[in-house]
């Protein structure tokens, strides 16, 4: 009997329940992401010393985007941090093909060791880090002669350190993309005479393209940014520009050219990550 | 293929093919077990068998994808059994194509000949003339997924063929198309096989596909080769129950011997009832025998000395269109199956209930094999008489 009216009050509902729902997390958006972003681009471009009256100017871009101190950090940031994506890549892609088309009942444990390794805190992985590469650790103590000083408080422990962060978000979106490779094709390019590096070439690689931007999207941007890693393993020749960033706001009180800094990144950033999407999109292919 | 990449000649190794005692595990499960086989130059040769009978498993053996863990496969007289696919004159086309998605048809094809390091004006030329031979022309520049079904088959065959392979491997190549388009790919297929001259192995779960193409077909079950035979061969001469029941439909039937005599056996049934079979001339107390249903005949006048005379009562009548089927329940319980061509004006009709005589010639009993129990060791023979739709 009543169930002639119920239909008709139920469409009703889902036309304002699409606001409804959509509502708090835009809010959340705009509170917890947007505003501090806002204010970061107002501290870049207020007079220093701060204050009600200072104005505004474009003074700490000319700084930071003319410092040569800054261009020096930006190139080992850079450095460092394709260093680190490249080794990365070289183990990620392997590992991923390993998980996809080989591992059979083992594919899950391996994805559950990665969630896991990432699970662990990044300050506790740091300084594990140390404690195998400083100069009475353990690869100095497992390797003979005198010990080797360059392992700790260098880029290379930064790269090393960073690439172990990473890992597993450089390994899941390229282990995603593979997922969706039927294997008969890889068979088919062994079978028309394909060596493994051919198939990586012709066929892996330009089919896991997508996942590959993806990760790279995904790491470069936290790893261009990072500064507890540097502090804690790296040296003087590993100065980067999350340091110099913190330096400046913290220590330097310099909050313009910190925010400014800061912002630059961010644009750079962006630029990137649209780039590698358009790149991925390219790159999609029917299937 | 053409000139420029003609056929390898293996029949001085005698075959293009040779599988010597063959055997593939994996774990537990013998996915092969000690198959022979020879394949000709040039010949039409299909694996058939249910799903999980090794066919799959064997023509794998023959590209490299996997390694025997005993016996030797030969390729034109050569030992292959340790090379890789890479290393092997032979091509797959799979199930599922594996066409390469972020390539155009032209570079799919030309994937092949450009790993083999062949001139750039060369590979254009090969494309060209074997985009012509699957009739694609005018193709080269779409992706596979532009293509129809049909075509991406054709790209898939063409990418094979072009690298002019000592035989063509097929992995049940059409099960992905619909019926319309399997038949024109059927005939295709065996017209492409006879004007490039290459050997094909072809592997199928339908026996009617098998039948159309092939010039000799290897039967399949749990891992062995039942019979390998034409396909007329496999139909009239079935080897053992499994072969008789997976090609066509056949009755199968476990004769008692109660006499024998003008070089026939026979079981009486009774009331002057008689199955009759040809003697095996061994002596064994039963015999299996196939009949096929077409064979059997309604009697309507008397019934020849040398022929089969039993009568039953019709269970079921289904029409197929250029025949019609007939389950006859005969006295012993035992079905038969019988078709009748549609085509003939008798003016008997049967129905469900009606009373029959059914009459077929002793040499239209086939026999199978003979014993007691299991007349055919090894075979998982349904010792009473089934009619098996396939």
């Amino acid at each position: 009997m009543a169930a002639v009216a119920t239909p008709v009050r139920r469409t009703r509902r889902t036309g304002r329940g699409i606001f409804g729902i959509m509502f708090a997390p835009v809010t959340l958006l705009i509170v917890l992401f947007l505003a501090p972003m806002l204010i970061m681009v107002q501290m870049s471009v207020v007079r220093f010393p701060p204050n009600v009256a200072s104005g505004y100017v474009l003074e700490h871009y000319r700084t930071v985007l003319t410092d040569p101190i800054n261009l020096k950090i930006w190139w080992t940031t850079l450095y460092i941090g394709s260093t680190a994506m490249a080794i990365m890549l070289a183990i990620a892609m392997p590992l991923a093909y390993y998980m996809v088309f080989k591992a059979g009942k083992w594919e899950l444990f391996i994805l559950l060791a990665l969630v896991l390794a990432d699970e662990l805190a990044p300050v506790v992985k740091i300084y594990a880090w140390q404690s195998i590469l400083g100069r009475e650790g353990i690869l100095n103590w497992l390797i003979p002669g005198s010990p080797i000083a360059w392992l700790l408080f260098s880029r290379f422990a930064v790269i090393v350190t960073l690439a172990s962060t990473y890992i597993t978000y450089t390994t899941i979106p390229i282990y995603a993309a593979m997922k969706a490779i039927d294997f008969s094709m890889i068979e088919a390019a062994v079978d028309l005479g394909a060596g493994w590096w051919t198939q990586a070439r012709k066929i892996l690689i330009p089919l896991a393209a997508p996942g590959i931007f993806i990760a790279m999207i995904l790491v470069y941007i936290p790893m261009l940014t990072d500064f507890v890693t540097a502090d804690i393993v790296g040296g003087t020749g590993s100065y980067m520009m999350g340091q110099r960033v913190r330096d400046l706001i913290l220590s330097g009180g310099d909050w313009g050219s910190g925010a400014a800094l800061n912002f630059v990144m961010l644009v750079v950033s962006v630029v990137a990550s649209v780039f590698a999407y358009w790149l991925a999109r390219l790159n999609k292919i029917d299937r | 293929m053409k000139e420029g990449t003609p056929p390898m000649d293996g029949s001085e190794s005698g075959g293009a093919i040779v599988l010597e005692r063959v055997t593939k595990r994996f774990g537990d499960v013998t996915a092969v077990n000690d198959v022979e086989i020879t394949i000709e130059s040039g010949e039409f040769f299909s694996l058939l068998g249910p799903s999980g009978c090794g066919k799959t498993t064997t023509l794998r053996l023959i590209a490299g994808f996997e390694m025997p863990d005993r016996g030797r496969v030969l390729l034109q007289g050569k030992d292959v059994t340790h090379l890789t696919p890479q290393k092997r004159n032979v091509n797959m086309v799979f199930q599922a194509y594996g066409l390469f998605p972020h390539m155009t048809v032209a570079d799919n094809i030309a994937f092949g000949p450009k790993i083999k390091k062949v001139p750039n004006d060369e590979i254009a030329r090969r494309v060209a003339e074997i985009l012509r031979t699957v009739q694609l022309e005018g193709m080269e520049d779409r992706r596979p997924a532009q293509l129809s079904g049909g075509q991406q088959q054709r790209v898939a065959l063409a990418r094979s063929l072009v690298n002019g392979p000592a035989a063509l491997l097929l992995d049940e190549p059409l099960g992905a198309l619909d019926l319309k388009l399997r038949k024109e790919m059927q005939l295709e297929l065996k017209d492409l096989q006879s004007r490039t001259g290459t050997t094909f192995v072809y592997v199928t779960h339908d026996q009617e596909e098998a039948m159309t193409m092939s010039d000799r077909i290897a039967v399949m079950n749990q891992g062995v080769v039942e019979q390998m035979a034409t396909p007329r061969e496999l139909y009239r001469r079935p080897a053992s129950a499994f072969v008789a029941g997976f090609i066509g439909t056949s009755n199968l039937i476990t004769l008692r011997v109660d006499g024998r005599e003008d070089g026939l056996v026979r079981m009486d049934l009774g009331e002057g009832e008689r199955i009759l079979a040809p003697d095996p001339e061994d002596g064994a107390a039963t015999a299996l025998i196939t009949v096929r249903p077409e064979w059997i005949k309604l009697a309507l006048g008397e019934v020849g000395p040398r022929a089969s005379h039993v009568g039953g009562t019709v269970v079921d009548v289904v029409y197929l269109g250029s025949v019609t089927q007939l389950i006859v329940m005969l006295r012993t319980g035992e079905r038969l199956t019988v078709h009748r061509l549609n085509d003939e004006v008798d003016g008997v009709d049967p129905r469900p209930g009606d009373r029959v005589v059914l009459h077929w010639a002793a040499e239209n009993s086939f026999v199978i094999g003979t014993g007691l129990e299991e007349p055919q060791p090894g075979a998982p023979a349904d010792p009473k008489p089934v009619a098996k739709d396939t």
